[in-house]
């Protein structure tokens, strides 16, 4: 299915003579990876296509933003062409196929719509994980490039600024990018609710496999003050603790498998990850390091499959045995508390819609209404130059105030009913009767 | 000035539901604005009721201490300047609701019924030297309360933890080592102070001594049931502060260990308090008289 809405900045069809902004986006909620690994480009084809962008007459800006849940293309033309032959020649430059965006993986807003989905993806309200923060960054970080290649059009920057604006006040007038989202930050966010500051704490972790390994990386991440490897293979311990300090002095050593239960005893956090088929640690070893904990919370954390660590050590005194399933339960928990943000989050998108389209129309107005307003001057001044040679100076400065005053005034209400009309169709009318009827845009033929 | 006592005596329960409802909303959100509000209104609380006790003390012209309900009040000013202090200690102010939401209790109660005429009294109240002691183990005791506080929210924290309840305590209770060290930083408060109320009460018993007649001063006995069950609960303290510091006794049975402490302490107080005979009678004239 190809999802294709159409509705334009306010309701009117797109393609009335002025810009227009466009997107054309294949993402996680259509396409599998498959097709998104198909549209993807790194950061040549990223600068190659940009190049091909700017020999399209009809394309007068591009923003490709790729990401590893999607590829998206905002376009802005200047007018109400197509612009699919330009952007399918331009992404054939980088071997990309239009046709992906086209298709059933694909999606394409343009005008209001387009600029509402940007300014929810910069929210984080598009992404896999509600709310998550990496997307506002790289949105960033699409834009700039952009603007170095060439420069941009008008709606395209102000569109970018305006999602800028609105992901920032999403993140902090809603708690939308509260509580941890993945199992791993998870576990961090678990190990919070028992320790202050984990720069104090030492975490044991049980195995040298990859996924401890990435666990390990969070704890670090997040400032965890020490860490021991201990594996059966002493030699792979020592190699992911060589690899977790990364050529720095950081406090993370390895010790060798007998020295298990000692290690029980100085940590805090216990992140267990071996593959072993029967459990690892067991109560007695629990146990002897609980002894010597004298009362100091151990936190276990089992996410290995089947399980390391016997069931049993929970009944300890101070031992908080948890396993992937708790930490699904917080990630769900947390998930549910995001989702019930989403109409705060959905109002202040709404409301910077509203401001963005209220400075579209503002652009829309302004180059008539300076020229009416220039024509109105040039007629005043015809006048007050008969004023100026006939009349006294007295009199020639009542009368241009006068005039000043005059064309402020006429100028108000026409200004005031272009504003409120109730389409943009209808505005785009006024306007042009305002051009046909003042002969604006015929300069020197009055 | 009766005017003005009324007129404290309402805002004053104003203030503090006001304060209360400032910290749920740093509970339930604990953003920037609300922390700083919540701030500004300790503050303003803390010193709308020292301004009230002042007036009081200044009106009745002894220390408002001297019925249950005066009592209560000054039992929620000093809970708030505790915590005061320990928020400020450890930056920490998602807790703060329950204390205050104890003080509001405390002090609706006091101004719902204390009168703002002076209640029959003991005239050591009038005493500057009694009423350092009355004010330090006042201090005291609601420091030794709070560490009863905090040692039930970290049961409460912790129960979450082993139950797997992932709700809205468990997000905003801060972690179980800063409710215990808050449990803690409160005893070690309050070990002091009553440690330096007892030794205040000692040596104004020495003075007042000399200064009242043979037959009231031997009623002033060092060995009185209430001192004597003060000192055992200092030494319980002190004990549970060396064993936490020296032995390392942390965790959930020391949270434990607390709770029952304070209960055990105040079953103490309550029943030496009703059966036995004790110079600390201040709520009749009849009393030690003062100087």
């Amino acid at each position: 299915m190809t999802r294709s809405d159409t509705a334009p900045f306010d309701g009117a069809p797109a393609g009335d003579g002025r810009a227009n902004f466009l997107v054309w986006s294949v993402d996680h909620q259509l396409a599998d990876t498959e097709t998104r690994e198909r549209v993807h480009m790194d950061a040549a084809a990223v600068h190659a296509f940009l190049a091909a962008c700017g020999d399209e007459p009809d394309i007068v800006s591009a923003v490709p933003l790729c990401t590893c849940n999607r590829t998206e293309i905002y376009i802005e033309t200047p007018a109400a062409r197509c612009v699919h032959e330009s952007l399918a020649r331009a992404l054939s430059v980088v071997d990309v196929d239009f046709a992906l965006f086209e298709g059933e993986h694909g999606r394409h807003l343009s005008g209001g719509e387009a600029v509402r989905h940007l300014f929810r993806l910069a929210a984080g309200l598009e992404s896999m994980m509600l709310g998550e923060p990496q997307i506002g960054g790289q949105i960033k970080d699409a834009y700039r490039l952009a603007r170095e290649v060439g420069p941009l059009g008008p709606v395209t920057m102000r569109a970018f600024q305006g999602a800028f604006r609105a992901g920032k006040r999403v993140r902090t007038e809603t708690r939308i990018g509260e509580g941890a989202v993945s199992v791993a930050f998870a576990a961090v966010e678990l190990a919070r609710k028992f320790f202050a500051d984990l720069g104090r704490n030492r975490v044991l972790l049980v195995g040298a496999g990859e996924t401890g390994s990435l666990a390990a990386r969070h704890f670090l991440q997040h400032g965890i003050g020490a860490m021991t490897v201990v594996n059966r293979s002493a030699e792979r311990a020592g190699k992911l603790a060589e690899e977790l300090r990364g050529g720095e002095d950081a406090p993370i050593r390895a010790r060798p498998w007998e020295e298990l239960t000692a290690s029980l005893a100085e940590a805090d956090v216990v992140l267990s990850t071996t593959g072993a088929t029967e459990p690892v640690i067991l109560p007695d070893m629990v146990r002897e390091a609980v002894r010597k904990r004298r009362g100091n919370p151990l936190f276990l954390l089992d996410i290995a499959v089947p399980r390391d660590v016997d069931p049993g050590v929970a009944d300890f005194e101070g031992v908080y045995l948890f396993g992937l399933e708790d930490l699904d339960g917080i990630v769900r928990a947390n998930m549910a508390a995001r989702r019930k943000e989403l109409d705060g989050a959905d109002l202040i998108i709404e409301r910077e819609l509203g401001e963005f389209q209220g400075w579209l129309q503002d652009m829309e107005l302004l180059p008539t209404v300076a020229e009416f307003r220039t024509y109105l001057e040039s007629i005043g001044e015809k006048q007050m130059a008969y004023v100026r040679k006939h009349e006294s100076e007295a009199v020639a400065a009542a009368v241009e105030e006068g005039l000043r005053t005059f064309i402020k005034t006429l100028l108000k209400r026409p200004m005031v009913q272009l504003k409120s009309a109730p389409s943009r169709e209808e505005r785009f009318q006024h306007l042009d009767s305002l051009r046909r009827l003042f002969e604006l845009g015929r300069s020197g033929e009055d | 000035m009766q005017t003005l006592l009324g007129f404290l005596n309402t805002l004053l329960p104003i203030a503090y539901l006001m304060l209360l409802g400032a910290y749920v909303l740093v509970f339930m959100r604990d953003e920037p604005r609300e922390a700083v509000w919540s701030r500004r209104l300790l503050g303003a609380t803390l010193a709308l009721h020292l301004g009230a006790v002042v007036v009081r003390t200044l009106a009745l012209e002894r220390l408002p201490l001297g019925a249950p309900l005066e009592f209560f009040s000054l039992m929620a000013l000093s809970s708030l300047l505790i915590y005061a202090l320990l928020e400020r200690r450890m930056q920490v102010r998602q807790t703060g609701f329950v204390v205050v939401g104890l003080a509001f209790l405390l002090q609706f109660l006091a101004s719902s019924f204390v009168g703002t005429s002076a209640p029959p009294t003991s005239g050591l109240l009038e005493d500057p030297g009694y009423a350092l002691h009355a004010v330090l183990v006042l201090l005291a005791y609601t420091s030794l309360s709070l560490g009863f506080v905090y040692a039930l929210l970290y049961l409460a924290q912790a129960r979450q933890l082993s139950r797997r309840n992932f709700g809205l305590l468990f997000r905003r209770l801060p972690p179980l080592e800063t409710l215990e060290r808050m449990s803690v930083g409160s005893v070690q408060l309050g070990v002091p102070l009553l440690f330096a109320a007892l030794a205040t009460g000692h040596v104004w018993m020495v003075a007042l001594s000399r200064r009242v007649p043979p037959e009231v001063a031997a009623r002033l006995d060092h060995g009185d049931p209430k001192i004597i069950a003060s000192w055992i609960i200092f030494v319980g303290y002190t004990l549970g502060l060396v064993g936490h510091r020296t032995l390392g006794w942390r965790g959930r049975r020391m949270n434990v260990a607390a709770i029952i402490g304070f209960v055990l302490m105040v079953i103490a107080i309550a029943l030496v308090h009703h059966f036995f005979p004790s110079f600390h009678n201040f709520s009749i004239r009849g009393g030690v008289p003062a100087s």
